[in-house]
């Protein structure tokens, strides 16, 4: 491979671009497969395999060929609101699976770089923040604060889009209370129950770390349901 | 397939060629059975054997990091290997596991 083309699909997974590497494994030529750009000459005659793989979001060796594919998807986005000791912990372990994440706050002291290096930060009230995030049934809110005032606006525009995963921190009492303000501002039952509250498998941990943890297996569990 | 985690094998890839290395990249680009790593898993390697990543579960590793040193020795482009069930004459090593998978090295150039 050449170091042009390695650069080029770093610079696509950054941007969060869709595409593919299609190699030639008789002869060793790659060439990065776009969905609205000229297939490369050498690779012209597989084209409709390659879409085909493409589209199908799979990976694999075209079918008596030498053509191999090897596909980028637009990751999953997850939107976590509140800065808080968990949201360091969650952040240590969902920054290797393959995810979009923000994390909202809009106090300043808990969202900072320090804290939170290299992450994108959105130091913003959640309708203001949700204004700069494109969002949809295939992103999931983890809502960490446990203070109405952050956690509420969020949830229901959560709810709104259909997120595929909300989970939301809170004892039980919490959470009832939280379920019957919601119903109060018009949301259906089910659609309330939709939320995990308390958050996360109950894998008996009551430490940030934990907590951690086991809402990041639910949210893996989720994922894989998409 | 859904790409469900993110290694930053390519990007790590990237700095060992701008810091000198020679880098091969090795890609997991068939199975059968039941192999421990998907289609479409990375490993590098450098010219010191130094290696991040990975194409199986510990199986074939060190014969994957053998052979990229000898891609990068020679200078070839790349190389097609495949291992099968655990097999003396034709492997030191195998896949306990049972499955069967091909791996193609590329160097990066």
């Amino acid at each position: 491979m050449k170091k042009q083309i390695l650069e080029n699909i770093i610079s696509k997974k950054n941007n969060k671009e869709e595409f593919a590497i299609v190699t030639n494994i008789s002869n060793g030529e790659n060439f990065i497969f776009e969905k609205n750009k000229i297939i490369d000459k050498n690779f012209e005659k597989y084209s409709d395999e390659i879409k085909n793989y493409f589209n199908n979001k799979q990976n694999g060796i075209i079918e008596n060929t030498d053509i191999f594919i090897d596909t980028y998807f637009r990751p999953i986005k997850v939107i976590v609101v509140g800065a808080v000791h968990i949201t360091q912990f969650l952040l240590d372990y969902i920054k290797n699976l393959n995810f979009e994440i923000f994390i909202i706050d809009p106090r300043d002291y808990f969202a900072s770089e320090k804290r939170f290096p290299n992450m994108n930060i959105i130091n913003k009230w959640p309708i203001e923040a949700f204004e700069e995030i494109k969002t949809d049934s295939s992103t999931a809110l983890i809502a960490l604060t446990h203070d109405p005032k952050i956690d509420d606006p969020a949830l229901k525009h959560a709810l709104k889009n259909k997120f595929f995963y909300i989970g939301a921190l809170g004892s039980k009492k919490t959470h009832l209370n939280r379920c019957q303000r919601l119903k109060e501002a018009g949301f259906k039952e089910e659609e309330v129950n939709s939320i995990h509250g308390p958050i996360g498998i109950n894998l008996g941990g009551k430490s940030s770390p934990e907590i951690a943890l086991s809402i990041t297996a639910q949210l893996v569990l989720e994922s894989h349901k998409l | 397939m859904k790409n469900t985690s993110d290694e930053k094998i390519l990007e790590e890839a990237n700095l060992w060629i701008n810091a000198n290395h020679k880098v091969a990249l090795v890609t997991v680009i068939k199975t059968w059975g039941s192999s421990p790593r998907q289609v479409g898993s990375k490993m590098i390697v450098n010219e010191k054997g130094e290696f991040l990543g990975s194409i199986s579960g510990g199986c074939v590793e060190s014969s994957i990091i053998e052979e990229s040193l000898k891609l990068l020795k020679d200078n070839k482009l790349f190389k097609k290997i495949e291992f099968k069930v655990t097999n003396q004459n034709a492997w030191e090593v195998g896949l306990a596991c049972g499955g069967e998978i091909t791996i193609y090295l590329e160097q990066i150039n």
